[in-house]
């Protein structure tokens, strides 16, 4: 990943991650927040790999807790991962498949929801699971909805990596 | 070399080859291993930051730096927060539309609710306040002796105006007997005439059937209530020579002759003289006309007056 990727890549995470906090945090539909910040980051893991996604997890989580004034760490430990585990999808199986970004965005909004949970519940604070559970088959859908443009945005700005770019470890079919 | 039973082939595919181990490309695993320490690296961090600000949320140096990050964050989110704010109006605008016509909905649906609920609470009301007055009418001295009220809702009214009598919602089982004088709160509705075990029959006075022995409660003056023309209440058999005037109570005369008693005892009001008594050439008796003291249309709560010592 050039200087100028890392750059936009930045820029992008940092725009959504503001976003996020200022704007879709507040649009609550059927119970359920779209989750711009997400969408973008899954975007970027798959277009950059597992390390851009796990660091790009990382520090827009940082943004979001500093932001929000939150646990700090918190969600950088759950977009850390997220953005981790994308990665390595769109390295492997996910690779030149269109409906990866589709299919990583349902998978990972249950699992980043689910995993605040449990970090919210291990740390002792208030974790609502049956509102959390309720609220997932309309936060997938909002996220599914925003997966398309931000998907397409994210292209724009980081050209596909070359494969050479990316870790050829594991390639399976499906 | 191979045994004699045994192919060549079978010998191969025998023997134990040794396979050189796979040696990974130095820079793929190089790849490998930077990917995961910088994954183990930032999940390290990010739970160190998290032990730190919950162990320490309100103070400290992360705390103070989380300050001033958020700070420096403020005005992005204000621009932010300006830049979605007519699109996050218009949203509302259009969610404020849709939403009314549904609130306008329930609130009619509301409506009706409490326009229900009100009409029963006022009826209610009515009723609580028939059953205080007949309460309060049977504490009064002017309460028959050697009666008890068996107190009773009534459940179904007159109908037309060719049917005079209700139900109430108390039978033989209750204490209630046949020919039992029934009151309301403000006087005379009329007699038991036919009994259940958990119903009964009331005849009202208005009944042209129904008579009942009465005087005039200034004057002493005798006669008998029944039903005149036009459905209104007179008091008969009253002598021309008798003095009646307009606005006199007439209450029952009760039994005078223990060989002809009377159903009703004595001193239950039962109506007011409503007009000047009319005096013709022709009629033996005085033309008196009686208003009721019970409303015999409106009726909720009941009394049937029962003797305390059974007759034999």
């Amino acid at each position: 990943m050039s200087l100028l990727d890392g750059v936009k890549a930045a820029v992008l995470l940092f725009v959504a991650a503001i976003a996020q906090v200022s704007i879709f945090s507040q649009a609550h539909v059927f119970g359920a927040v779209p989750d711009f910040l997400l969408v973008s980051l899954v975007a970027l893991a798959l277009l950059r790999g597992s390390v851009a996604g796990a660091v790009g997890g990382f520090f827009a989580g940082l943004l979001v807790d500093t932001a929000s004034l939150g646990t700090l760490g918190l969600t950088s430990l759950v977009l850390t991962l997220a953005g981790y585990w994308i990665g390595r999808y769109g390295e492997t199986t996910g690779r030149d498949r269109a409906h990866a970004p589709f299919l990583s965005i349902a998978v990972v909004t249950v699992l980043y929801e689910l995993g605040l949970l449990v970090v919210h519940f291990v740390l002792g604070e208030s974790a609502p699971a049956a509102a959390v559970v309720r609220s997932l088959v309309p936060a997938i859908v909002l996220n599914l909805i925003l997966t398309a443009p931000v998907y397409a945005l994210a292209r724009r700005l980081l050209r596909p990596a070359e494969r050479a770019e990316l870790s050829e470890e594991v390639q399976l079919l499906g | 070399m191979a045994p004699p039973s045994r192919s060549a082939r079978a010998a191969v595919l025998a023997s134990s080859v040794q396979r050189s181990k796979p040696t990974p490309y130095p820079s793929k695993a190089r790849s490998a291993l930077i990917r995961r320490t910088v994954v183990v690296v930032l999940v390290l961090v990010a739970l160190t930051l998290v032990t730190i600000s919950f162990r320490s949320p309100t103070a400290g140096a992360l705390h103070d730096i989380q300050g001033a990050g958020s700070t420096a964050l403020r005005p992005f989110q204000i621009a932010a927060t300006r830049v979605a704010q007519p699109f996050r109006d218009a949203y509302n605008y259009i969610d404020g539309l849709t939403t009314a016509k549904a609130e306008n909905k329930k609130l009619k649906k509301e409506l009706i609710q409490y326009r229900a609920a009100e009409i029963r609470a006022s009826a209610a009301a009515a009723k609580e306040q028939q059953v205080e007055r007949l309460l309060h009418f049977e504490r009064l001295p002017s309460f028959p002796n050697d009666y008890r009220a068996i107190n009773a809702e009534v459940t179904s009214f007159p109908s037309g105006p060719f049917t005079h009598t209700l139900t109430i919602a108390v039978g033989s089982s209750a204490g209630v007997r046949l020919n039992s004088a029934v009151v309301s709160g403000y006087g005379l509705v009329g007699i038991v005439s036919n009994v259940f075990p958990d119903t009964a029959i009331v005849t009202l006075i208005s009944d042209p059937d129904t008579f009942v022995a009465a005087r005039d409660l200034r004057t002493r003056v005798r006669g008998v209530v029944g039903t005149g023309a036009g459905g209104t209440l007179i008091l008969d058999h009253v002598s021309k020579t008798e003095v009646v005037r307009q606005g006199d109570a007439i209450v029952t005369d009760g039994t005078h002759n223990a060989r002809y008693p009377s159903l009703y005892p004595y001193g239950i009001p039962i109506g007011r003289v409503s007009a000047p008594p009319g005096v013709t050439d022709t009629a033996n008796f005085l033309q008196v006309q009686v208003q009721p003291f019970a409303n015999l249309g409106s009726l909720d709560a009941v009394g049937v007056l029962v003797p305390t010592h059974q007759r034999r």
